[in-house]
């Protein structure tokens, strides 16, 4: 199996981001042809086509669609993730450079077929460079009428905006993202079954979609050529193509386009393989899913049944190769300083447990580990997963647990050794020899 | 309504927002169904007007101009990183240390870059040139390891080609961070002609 460009297919067009050539290359042809079609209609071709929202759950994009409420008493609202912040994605961000109109594309026909009037693009605020290309996309469509008042002549009005974050991986989550866009700290919302759906009632207790850049990029496709077409590519659970961020250390990293339920090894074969060493461990899907060690490798395939079948997950598709220089309990102290820094406070498990984490971790990797020290991170990840208000702290969980049972060895030998299983020259490199005080500082 | 106006607030502190800032806060409001959430556009306006940090001062214009508590506005601004509650350097830089920056070399990079600015991350040059700091996951790790200046990212940063790096901003006016904050304001306002 090779490449198999469906969103990708002209990127290499010199300048496919202009709007001449985007519709010189079919572009807008989604749009055009979703308004002569009933809402409803729209809907059911993203039902067949089986599209699963992109941002990291999987989640079936129709049914959230569909879920809007058919009469227009309250403004509804459509809602671009583009807040990207998995360690090891950068899918979203190069779509929204290379590609704006395909996103923009796709809301004005999420906004058609939900009756939205309005529409946000969240965008995180790191990402300038994709986020101008996003502000001249939608100026370019309002001039051609594809935004704004009576689209295309057929009486449907659709406004887009672009809001921009500061500043939080947090913001991600989706109920922290509606906070963040109504003007508060990212921090989430509660969510049904003890808070409403925020198909009924998200932003300004209006009915509101939210999905992420990729999902909406695929919808003009769907639209475009039927969803059973689309329905044509993939596993049968999993559709279509998926976009992967490849990074670490393989020959050639970026973004690839593959078919759902590709092998795992046939991504690494696509990236020039693996680099400086031989392959180790893999995390396939962004931080927050559990690792692969090498031997286990070529049982995963790319779709979201068998990845959680091998133990992992497809995640948002940040797929992160590491050779045998890397040291697993160095990673994860990493790791956790990331979720200990990201932490939004709100609850107790997630803030103080992800602290917790970090410090025993750092204690380790210090020389100072204890007996007993795996063991009380198991428990914290115990109490931590499933006990959180949010998603972030369940992540926070799982890549340690994995790791554990993975790499057990590599944690007892750094505890009883005080030094890297790997050796001096292992990555990331001991922090405390590097430079004594280099740890995260908050800004 | 505090948005619309310009001059002296209650506080009898002076209103630093310019009459360009106080027209483009009015449009991004407009954008909204309730002005409080032009909270982040408006600190971002605030960020540019300021110099490139918000000051107490810069918070209560902020508060005044959208009717909201001034610790609600503190609240909001200290959650996000990107909002420089103390002066920066006139080039922040911001280097990736996350995950597969950290494996191809990312902590080497930082530690060339404290050498050369001799400062440790976390602080700023005496003649305020330079400010270093360590960030999580930029997203582009395809060109680890990624250095944020500004609204601008530097890829495949090496310990071999700081020097260069450093060398280029010394010469350049373009990636400060009143800079950054008004590229980010632009970017919320639709260009000429359009809505
Ligand atoms: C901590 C956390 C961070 C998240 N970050 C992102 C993100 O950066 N981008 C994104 O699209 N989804 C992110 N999500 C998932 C969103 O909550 C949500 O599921 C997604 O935006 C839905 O869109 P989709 O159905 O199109 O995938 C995150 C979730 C959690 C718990
Ligand atoms: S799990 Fe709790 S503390 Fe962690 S990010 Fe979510 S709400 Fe905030
Ligand atoms: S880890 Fe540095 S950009 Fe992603």
């Amino acid at each position: 199996m090779a490449e198999l460009k469906l969103l990708y297919k002209h990127i290499d067009v010199p300048g496919i981001e202009t709007i001449a050539q985007y519709e010189a290359n079919g572009g807008y042809s989604g749009l055009k042809k979703a308004v002569t079609l009933d809402r409803q209609a729209v809907i059911d071709e993203v039902k067949t086509s089986g599209l699963r929202g992109r941002g990291g759950a999987g989640f079936p994009t129709w049914i959230k669609w569909n879920g809007i409420p058919k009469d227009t008493s309250k403004t509804h609202y459509v809602i671009c993730n583009a807040d990207e912040g998995e360690p090891g994605t950068f899918k979203d961000r190069e779509l929204m450079l290379r590609l704006p109109h395909m996103l923009v594309e796709g809301m004005a026909i999420a906004g058609y077929s939900t009756l939205a009037t309005k529409g946000y693009v969240y965008i995180r605020g790191e990402f300038v460079e994709s986020a101008m290309a996003v502000r001249k996309a939608i100026d370019e469509a309002y001039a051609k009428g594809y935004l704004g008042k009576n689209i295309l002549g057929k009486g449907f009005d659709f406004d887009l905006y672009v809001h921009m974050g500061a500043g939080s991986y947090e913001c991600g989550e989706e109920s922290a993202l509606m906070s963040s866009l109504m003007g508060e700290r990212g921090q989430p919302r509660l969510k049904a079954p003890h808070g409403p759906l925020p198909v009924i009632s998200g932003v300004w207790n209006s009915p509101t979609l939210i999905n992420n850049v990729e999902t909406y990029a695929c919808v003009p496709h769907i639209v475009e050529n039927g969803g059973e077409w689309y329905a044509k590519m993939g596993t049968e659970r999993s559709k279509g193509t998926k976009l992967f961020s490849v990074s670490g250390h393989v020959a050639k990293p970026g973004n690839y386009e593959i078919e759902m339920g590709t092998p795992l090894m046939e991504l690494l074969e696509l990236a020039g393989g693996i680099s400086g060493g031989n392959l180790k461990a893999c995390i396939p899907g962004g931080c927050s899913v559990p690792i692969v060690p090498a031997d286990r490798c070529a049982s995963v395939n790319l779709d979201y049944e068998a990845a959680a079948a091998a133990g992992t997950m497809v995640g948002s598709g940040g797929c992160m190769f590491f050779n045998d220089r890397t040291d697993i309990v160095l990673l994860m102290r990493r790791t956790s300083e990331f979720y200990a820094h990201e932490s939004c406070g709100k609850c107790t498990p997630c803030r103080e447990g992800t602290r917790w984490i970090f410090k025993i971790l750092d204690r380790i990797c210090s020389g100072g580990g204890l007996q007993g020290d795996i063991e009380l991170l198991l428990n914290i990840c115990d109490q931590i997963d499933g006990r959180s208000y949010c998603g972030l702290g369940d992540a926070a969980a799982w890549p340690i647990r994995a790791a554990i049972k993975n790499y057990r060895e590599e944690f007892e030998y750094w505890i009883e050794h005080k030094k890297s299983p790997v050796g001096p020259n292992c990555v990331p490199p001991v922090p405390h020899a590097v430079n004594p005080m280099l740890t995260l500082t908050p800004a | 309504m505090a948005v619309g106006s310009n001059g002296v607030s209650a506080f009898g502190s002076s209103y630093r927002f310019s009459d360009q800032a106080v027209k483009e806060l009015a449009q991004i409001v407009s954008h909204y169904p309730e002005a409080k959430a032009a909270m982040l556009p408006a600190l971002w306006i605030a960020q540019r007007e300021y110099g490139g940090f918000l000051p107490p001062e810069a918070l209560k214009e902020v508060a005044e101009r959208l009717e909201r508590p001034y610790s609600e506005v503190e609240g909001v601004a200290t959650f996000y990183t990107m909002y420089n509650i103390r002066p920066k350097g006139r080039h922040h830089l911001e280097v990736c240390t996350c995950l597969t920056c950290s494996v191809v070399g990312a902590y080497d990079v930082m530690h060339e870059i404290e050498h050369q600015l001799g400062i440790h991350h976390g602080e700023t040059t005496k003649d305020g040139e330079f400010t270093l700091t360590e960030v999580e996951c930029l997203d582009w790790c395809s060109a680890g390891t990624v250095v944020q200046v500004g609204s601008k990212y530097f890829g495949n940063v090496t310990t071999e080609n700081v020097k260069d790096l450093l060398d280029e901003l010394r010469g350049s006016e373009n990636y400060t961070p009143a800079g950054l904050a008004d590229t980010i304001t632009k970017i919320q306002l639709p260009s000429q002609g359009a809505k």
